[in-house]
């Protein structure tokens, strides 16, 4: 299993009575809240974690796309990931993952070319990138994409930056959305034919065929856990079965906060005040920006709208509501936490479970401190990664995972196309 | 009463559109809003006297999926093209809120196919110094509350009451977000798609109907339609919000049929 150390670089002082007081902590989440000399601490000390974590020798630091949004303060991902390729272009393990940059919000999609084209040649072929269709807060509400155009536009710009990375000739597009007289981009991508492609989704049957027909590796991102994620790696690896494809752990990723302290007891000490800050405050959002309509079909809505109904779907903060602490939590597969002897246990029968190979690991949860941010990376590289790294020796990852620079003569880089 | 029937029309290779009709006499289109079609007192008391023609917009009846229009220009040629398909050449037209947006487009884009325009609480514009609410970020009492001046009235009821059967809830809902997702497609972020470059090109006679206390779009709005089209009147109803037809029915029927009385547009 490869494990990916990521972090949504949330805001860590949001005021203790935030969820009564306000709406919500994305679109709408009060711009005077923001201190930008704490933002000035919170992203150098997450950097300096995700150095941390090369140095601990993790196969991946990963970081995503939010906007307006208290609990990830990164519009641009790529900014943070070009300051990590410094230091993994050094590394022999570590890539660097972009979880990812939203296509649809980019005018014009070839600038996420260019600049995961700029990650992969700075980390020195180590980058792999992460094309999510987004959430409709970030890109209906808070970028005004049209909700009935979000898929177009994303299939759209998938398919240019794609045809960009593997054309050496310059080209002409002309798209629904994106007409371009002079398709060009430099720099080229470092490998070839281009990075390897990760699709962060919810679980929408869309995104697993897309991912699956493409060979691109889905990763499941959701805060609520292992247990959570059987509803939709289920049906992914069924589809999986369905195309033809093989079962290969790589294929799918999964997102788990994992908590890791001496003890058991000593985690609870730890974290859990952290933890319950990320409920209770980070998942404080507002119903009205859920889902804009036409964001989902009418047959995905159909679907999740009977679980909402009749009681069945009950997800993050409504939880919370009826009273889970820590130990709820923990049994519900929330979170992982304890020793490193029970974090790796479970960790384990997690991905047996999903039969997932790459751990999207949240190392960072609400508003832990600096302190037990490093301590949590560095229990875990300790106790925990060498006992998970060969879970699946029998399937191969370098389909989904970086390969470094590519052929080096120019000559033989043709485009298959 | 009459009650309404269903008509489906192949209105271009594309593209079939649904209708409710009723009643008889010279031709009448009604541009429904982003809440739906429904065939409420106002059609009805419409149709004593014309022959209603009420389309559903595209996305939101059985015979076509919203992907089929491309946007506001193409489904305004979608609507010149269903008064070719009923052989209509030249109708009145009344809209409301969305509708009323495309009424006016379909005036203002081919001058010759809308001889009287009425607008009711047209959407269209978006003024920045005083913002209409989002709708698409809008609970459904809030939504009651917007539209209605008094959101326990009766005509509460047209927004639709939910069923006990879990079942029936999904159907409800999913016919209403359906509805506002096509109605989405035109109004998203904002209703605004530059109307108001192209409002002193009507040229049919024109009301303007609003009521005082829309609290979807704000009164301010009518004045901006008045002073844009040339020669329109605005007629603004006190205890009114958003559905003013519905909420001063009489009165609006009353200005609706001195309008339609009145001379068509000089066009073509």
């Amino acid at each position: 299993m490869k494990t990916v150390a990521f972090n949504l670089m949330p805001y860590k002082d949001l005021p203790a009575d935030f969820e009564k007081k306000y709406d919500s902590v994305w679109v709408s989440i009060p711009r005077t809240l923001y201190d930008p000399r704490k933002g000035h601490e919170y992203y150098h000390d997450y950097l300096d974690a995700l150095e941390t974590a090369v140095d601990l020798g993790y196969d991946a630091v990963g970081v995503n796309e939010h906007h307006s949004n208290g609990y990830g303060l990164m519009p641009s991902p790529n900014l943070m990931a070009s300051i990590l390729s410094r230091k993994v272009r050094h590394s022999d393990t570590t890539s660097v993952v972009v979880l990812g940059n939203s296509l649809a919000l980019y005018n014009p999609p070839i600038r996420v070319a260019e600049e995961m084209a700029m990650l992969d040649v700075l980390s020195g072929g180590k980058f792999i990138a992460g094309f999510p269709v987004g959430t409709s807060m970030d890109t209906n509400y808070v970028y005004g994409i049209n909700p009935s155009e979000m898929r177009e536009r994303y299939y759209e710009a998938h398919d240019l930056v794609m045809k960009a990375w593997t054309t050496d000739e310059v080209f002409t597009w002309n798209g629904k959305y994106n007409q371009l007289r002079y398709v060009n981009t430099w720099p080229r991508t470092a490998q070839r034919p281009h990075p390897p492609v990760w699709i962060p989704g919810g679980g929408s049957v869309e995104t697993y065929d897309f991912s699956l027909i493409n060979d691109y590796s889905f990763s499941y991102l959701s805060f609520f856990g292992h247990k959570y994620a059987k509803k939709v790696m289920g049906p992914f690896w069924d589809r999986a079965d369905a195309l033809g494809k093989d079962r290969n752990p790589y294929r799918a990723g999964y997102a788990q906060f994992i908590c890791v302290s001496e003890t058991d007891a000593q985690a609870q000490i730890d974290y859990e005040e952290h933890v319950k800050y990320f409920f209770a405050k980070c998942m404080h959002i507002d119903p009205r920006f859920f889902e804009a309509p036409g964001y989902r079909t009418v047959a995905s809505l159909r679907a999740g709208l009977r679980s909402q109904l009749d009681g069945t779907a009950k997800v993050g903060k409504a939880i919370l509501d009826e009273g889970f602490g820590w130990k709820e939590l923990v049994e519900s597969g929330y979170i992982i936490a304890g020793s490193p002897e029970t974090v790796r246990e479970q960790i384990v029968e997690a991905a047996r479970e999903l039969h997932v190979g790459n751990l999207i690991w949240l190392f960072h949860c609400g508003s832990m401190p600096q302190h037990l941010t490093l301590k949590n990376l560095h229990l875990f590289a300790e106790g925990v990664l060498p006992h998970i790294r060969n879970l699946w020796p029998e399937w191969d990852h370098r389909p989904f995972w970086p390969s470094g620079f590519g052929d080096p003569t120019p000559d033989t880089r043709r485009s298959a196309a | 009463m009459a009650e309404p029937t269903t008509h489906t029309y192949q209105v271009n290779a594309r593209l079939a559109i649904d209708t409710l009709e009723a009643g008889s006499g010279e031709p009448l289109l009604f541009l429904h809003g982003a809440g739906g079609l429904a065939w409420d007192p106002y059609l009805a008391a419409l149709a004593e006297r014309r022959r209603v023609i009420a389309p559903f917009l595209p996305g939101t009846s059985k015979s076509n999926d919203i992907s089929q229009v491309r946007e506001l220009w193409d489904l305004t040629l979608c609507y010149y093209d269903l008064l070719d398909a009923l052989g209509i050449d030249r109708a009145d037209v009344v809209g409301h809120s969305m509708g009323g947006m495309i009424a006016c487009e379909m005036a203002a884009n081919d001058q010759s196919r809308v001889a009287r325009l009425i607008a009711i609480a047209p959407a269209g514009l978006f003024d920045m110094n005083d913002p209409m609410p989002d709708i698409f970020a809008m609970r459904s009492a809030e939504l009651a509350e917007r539209v209605l001046v008094d959101p326990n009235s009766p005509i509460a009821e047209l927004l639709g009451a939910m069923p006990d059967d879990v079942d029936e809830q999904v159907e409800v809902l999913i016919q209403r977000l359906g509805t506002l997702n096509a109605a989405a497609k035109f109004l998203w972020p904002i209703p605004d798609k530059g109307l108001l470059r192209r409002l002193p090109r009507i040229k049919a006679p024109t009301l303007i109907v609003w009521g005082r206390q829309d609290g979807l779009i704000p009164v301010s709005y009518g004045s901006t339609f008045r002073d844009s089209i040339p020669g329109a009147r605005l007629e603004v109803l006190d205890q009114a919000s958003h559905l003013v037809q519905l909420e001063r029915l009489p009165d609006v029927l009353a200005l609706t049929w001195r309008t339609l009385a009145g001379p068509g547009g000089s066009a073509p």
